[in-house]
């Protein structure tokens, strides 16, 4: 047997603040992507389309930046949000 | 809804369903999900040329999701992760090079699709039965930890594996380990994954528990840093190639950014056992996966 004495025993919060942090969080956060994700397709999709059929190598880079932004900004944006309405600190 | 650049008309909620679902999965478990994400894709509709190169784009950014969040719970250690990485990267070539040579001897999709059957259920079954011994010996003993091994980590177990130079790492709560054993750890990743064409979540992360003794919330997370890597890496060669959708990779990880959030944040209220008795079912699973794609 093995334990890692190093690691602690987390704590053990009740269900009840882990749904409510989460549910502020996706309040913000997932209109967030959606429309991000509403806003690509709107004004991206012809450029997009025409990009990979003529420069793929530009195509490739904008694929991850657009991945990649999506990933980090929204969160970002969202965690900005949530301090500035004083829910998160 | 029609997908210009794949070429096909697929219902984007569906797509958002799966990614929500690989979403939960990977940042929960620390892994890709690319053995189910990819069949699901398929299956819904979306050109096989284009499934692979898709689901590496949307793993990219559902893994920089989950990655963040384990980085914010400390589940992230970024040494070891930089370490495994350089130890990883001449591995998937190495593996590339395997499957060069096995398709001059012919008949690899079958000799590989049995070696990966093999080990996914040894590691599936393995996992499973170390957990569940961990998970007994924590309610006997009642140990004030959640991170309880059923095995000792080969670390500790062998000396072979303390050449110098040694380092600590502070994050994982591991004292002394050899570079080289993490640069070993790594470089049979990357061969495994190379060879198997996956991005070897399932492989590395009981490797980081049972050889390197790694707590298992700081191995979900650093797999998860080692997955952005190389994800983002294969977005880029395979976009190249004119293999990547990026709206399909977008509409799919609409839902898997929710969907990584809500898996990483769970880790936060289980145990190390119990989230590895929960993953010991995934290498299974996709042990059925190539079993089921062998038949045909």
């Amino acid at each position: 047997m093995e334990e890692h004495g190093t690691a602690p025993r987390r704590q053990d919060p009740s269900l009840r603040p882990l749904l409510r942090s989460l549910g502020l969080e996706l309040l913000f956060y997932a209109p967030l992507v959606t429309a991000y994700f509403a806003l690509v397709l709107h004004f991206g999709r012809e450029p997009i389309q025409r990009l990979y059929e003529s420069g793929r190598a530009s195509y490739a880079y904008l694929s991850l930046a657009l991945i990649v932004g999506q990933a980090v900004l929204l969160e970002i944006l969202t965690s900005w949000l949530l301090r500035r309405i004083g829910l998160r600190h | 809804m029609v997908f210009p650049i794949a070429g096909v008309e697929v219902d984007p909620f569906l797509l958002a369903l799966i990614g929500f679902g690989v979403g939960v999965m990977g940042g929960f478990f620390g892994v890709g999900g690319g053995f189910i994400a990819g069949p699901l894709m398929f299956w819904a509709g979306v050109p096989m040329n284009f499934v692979v190169g898709t689901d590496l784009a949307h793993m990219t950014g559902k893994s920089i999701v989950a990655a963040r969040r384990h980085r914010a719970l400390g589940n992230v250690d970024l040494r070891l992760g930089v370490l495994m990485m350089v130890g990883t990267i001449p591995g998937v070539e190495i593996g590339a090079q395997i499957i060069e040579r096995l398709k001059v001897m012919g008949d690899v999709d079958r000799v590989l699709g049995m070696a990966y059957v093999v080990i996914l259920t040894v590691i599936g079954i393995f996992t499973a039965w170390e957990a569940m011994r961990a998970l007994q010996i924590r309610r006997r003993t009642r140990l004030p930890v959640d991170e309880v091994l059923g095995i000792p980590s080969a670390v500790r177990r062998s000396r072979i594996l303390r050449i110098p130079p040694l380092i600590s790492l502070p994050t994982s709560g591991v004292a002394e380990i050899s570079i080289w054993t993490i640069l070993l750890v790594g470089l049979i990743t990357g061969v495994l994954a190379g060879t198997l064409g996956v991005g070897g979540g399932f492989l590395r992360m009981p490797l980081l528990v049972y050889v390197l003794g790694v707590p298992t919330h700081t191995a979900v997370g650093t797999d998860l840093f080692e997955i952005v890597i190389s994800a983002g890496f294969g977005t880029i060669s395979h976009a190249l190639k004119g293999n990547v959708d990026v709206i399909i990779a977008l509409t799919m990880q609409t839902g898997a950014a929710i969907g990584a959030q809500i898996g990483a944040l769970g880790t936060r209220y289980v145990t190390g056992p119990t989230i590895r008795l929960a993953f010991s079912f995934l290498p299974l699973v996709a042990a059925v996966m190539v079993l089921l794609r062998l038949q045909g």
